[in-house]
């Protein structure tokens, strides 16, 4: 027999470098279970693009010809870049529904008795996801090119495609705040449809604001989905506007801001 | 016990959800290498306990200390000595249980070379082989278990909690966690295991701590706390309820003596062994009542809950009110 907890000394308590490499450490072991877990799963994967291909096919030929006539542009060139981001924020959902399913796993409760970076908990799956929607994008645009989507330069493309992920990311994190808030998953799941589809048809990804009612305007161009759409719609076309960046990256850091340690809070707070 | 060999120590842990009070002012502490059960029915506060000391749900008042750190201001420390097993398996269920462990000793910060070896030697030393390479979502209900507990294990914990450790579990694997439980105590970690089994706590505990509706009821070695309900007890099994009623009747002067009407049975103890059992029995025959069967027992940990906490079992002297 081995006396090992005899010979074991308490370690000081960890100093502030210790907490910073432990976040980039166990990030990254939380990646590599996220890893293992999608390849049991490779279904996940689908929901991944399933919403983008929708709307890509849906929009396009259904309403394409009504609301491109309406409003005097090659409607696919426009609804291209709304579809990104669309897919962005599904994955954003779907970082809520997944969260949501871990926390009820009990596996959690284990990460929170840990000497483990709490946030690495959630930013492990946030960045999963956003690799994975990484990966849908890149479906995505290849559907669109092939239905004929132009993107004004190989940069553009990339920069639109980085930009939609960045985004994404960030709502992601509002997305695990809602899961550690709600908890149960198929709350969750229902809780996505209240905040997700009104943002998301109010929103410039499908239609311009001038088509919408005046009373709407004024929303539906600065909420984020919008100011995403606008400033990954400038990225595709080679004509980015200052404004949109801008405005998409205050969103961004904005929500980053506010859920990074809220989600890590409630994540916490639990009995 | 120096102070030194303390390793856990709780002075006065209270917590409330609301109007419950779940814990009360519990006092108790854990050396190296010893194990304190604490015994409790459903919704003694015995989780409540365990989640203060590791970490999970603040204090509200009172203080604990882990291996010398404080749980409320140094957390991460104490995280850093302690193994948990919780009231509900936290395993990754789409994980192998070798994932699993190689998840958790990562999280620990083990060393790359220790990982490995630390994982075989706990798949082995558990007999968990046969099913270390599958998901842990096709385990068994006791394979899962053992699993949660060797997930507890890893880094070798001064202390490890162990919530409930043998609920859901056959006989069989009951004893394999029992002999590892008393495996790790010789190794010198501090074990606090709660239970509601009064034979668990009886088989594997040092100290015993009874707690009810977050108060501590009674505290003490296994010997000591049954030392206090003292004597053997005389079981009957009377026939009708008719034969209860007279039985009752004569019982009821004898101090201690109480009365089960749904299993028509009586239990009363006895200070002088067969002599006075006997008499017990033959009196009970010249009343007229038809024995079914008797058995004299020691006192169980079962005897002294009742006597601590009050139970189904009515006492002679309430039925007669
Ligand atoms: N999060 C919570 N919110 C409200 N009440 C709670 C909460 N957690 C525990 N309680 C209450 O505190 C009391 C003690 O609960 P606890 O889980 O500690 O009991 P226990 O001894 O572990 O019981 P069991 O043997 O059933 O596991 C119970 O009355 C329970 O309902
Ligand atoms: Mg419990």
């Amino acid at each position: 027999m081995t006396n090992a907890a005899q010979q074991h000394v308490p370690p000081a308590a960890p100093s502030f470098g210790d907490r910073s490499r432990w976040a980039f450490q166990d990030t990254a072991t939380m990646l590599w279970r996220d890893m293992i877990r999608t390849a049991r799963q490779p279904e996940m994967l689908v929901f991944a693009v399933v919403m983008g291909v929708f709307f890509l096919v849906l929009f396009n030929y259904v309403f394409g010809g009504a609301i491109g006539a309406g409003a005097g542009v090659d409607y696919l060139q426009f609804l291209v870049p709304g579809v990104f981001v669309i897919t962005a924020l599904q994955g954003a959902q779907q970082t809520s529904m997944g969260f949501a399913a871990d926390l009820a796993e009990g596996v959690t409760d284990r990460f929170r008795s840990l000497p483990m970076s709490q946030v690495a908990v959630i930013a492990g799956r946030t960045i999963a996801d956003a690799a994975r929607n990484l990966i849908g994008l890149i479906l995505v645009a290849l559907l669109a090119l092939v239905m004929g989507y132009r993107f004004d330069s190989a940069f553009g493309a990339v920069a639109a495609i980085v930009l939609t992920t960045v985004i994404g990311f960030s709502f992601s994190w509002l997305g695990a705040a809602i899961a550690a808030k709600v908890r149960q998953p198929d709350m969750v799941g229902m809780l996505s449809m209240f905040w997700l589809f009104p943002l998301m048809l109010a929103s410039t990804a499908f239609t311009p604001a001038e088509s919408m009612p005046g009373w709407l305007q004024p929303f539906a161009t600065y909420q984020p989905i919008s100011v995403a759409a606008d400033a990954v719609r400038g990225l595709s076309e080679g004509s980015p506007d200052r404004t949109d960046l801008t405005l998409a990256l205050f969103w961004t850091i904005g929500l980053l801001a506010v859920f990074v340690p809220l989600s890590v809070r409630l994540y916490r707070n639990v009995d | 016990m120096s102070i030194q060999d303390t390793v856990i120590r709780a002075a006065g842990l209270t917590k409330s959800f609301g109007d419950v009070l779940a814990a009360d002012g519990v006092t108790f502490s854990v050396g190296r290498g010893e194990v304190l059960g604490l015994l409790g029915p459903n919704g003694a506060g015995k989780t409540t306990v365990v989640k203060m000391l590791t970490t999970l749900i603040p204090i509200d008042d009172g203080t604990a200390t882990v291996a010398g750190f404080d749980v409320t201001s140094e957390p991460e420390s104490v995280r850093r000595v302690i193994g948990l097993a919780g009231q509900a398996a936290a395993v990754d269920e789409k994980l192998t249980a070798r994932e699993n462990l190689e998840l958790f000793s990562r999280l620990h910060k083990l060393p790359r070379q220790r990982r490995r070896s630390r994982i075989d030697e706990l798949l082995g030393r558990f007999d968990m082989a046969s099913f270390a390479d599958r998901p842990a979502s096709t385990y068994s209900g006791g394979q899962r278990r053992r699993l949660d507990i060797v997930a507890a294990l890893v880094a070798d914990p001064l202390a490890l909690f162990l919530d409930e450790p043998t609920t859901g579990l056959d006989p069989r694997s009951r004893a394999e966690v029992w002999d590892s439980i008393r495996a790790l105590a010789a190794t010198g970690t501090a074990i606090l295991l709660t239970t509601q089994y009064l034979d668990e706590a009886d088989q594997l505990a040092d100290q015993i701590l009874v707690i009810d509706r977050g108060q501590t009821v009674a505290g003490g070695t296994p010997d000591r706390l049954k030392a206090d309900v003292g004597r053997d007890v005389l079981e009957v099994h009377v026939s009708t309820d008719a034969d209860l009623a007279r039985a009752r009747e004569l019982v009821a002067a004898l101090p201690g003596a109480s009365v089960d009407l749904n299993r028509r049975q009586l239990d009363v103890p006895i200070s002088s062994g067969a002599a006075q059992s006997l008499d017990l029995l033959r009196r009970l025959q010249d009343t007229g009542v038809t024995i079914d069967d008797f058995q004299l027992r020691r006192p169980t940990l079962d005897d002294v809950f009742l006597a601590l906490t009050g139970s189904s079992t009515t006492p002679v002297e309430e039925i007669q009110q």
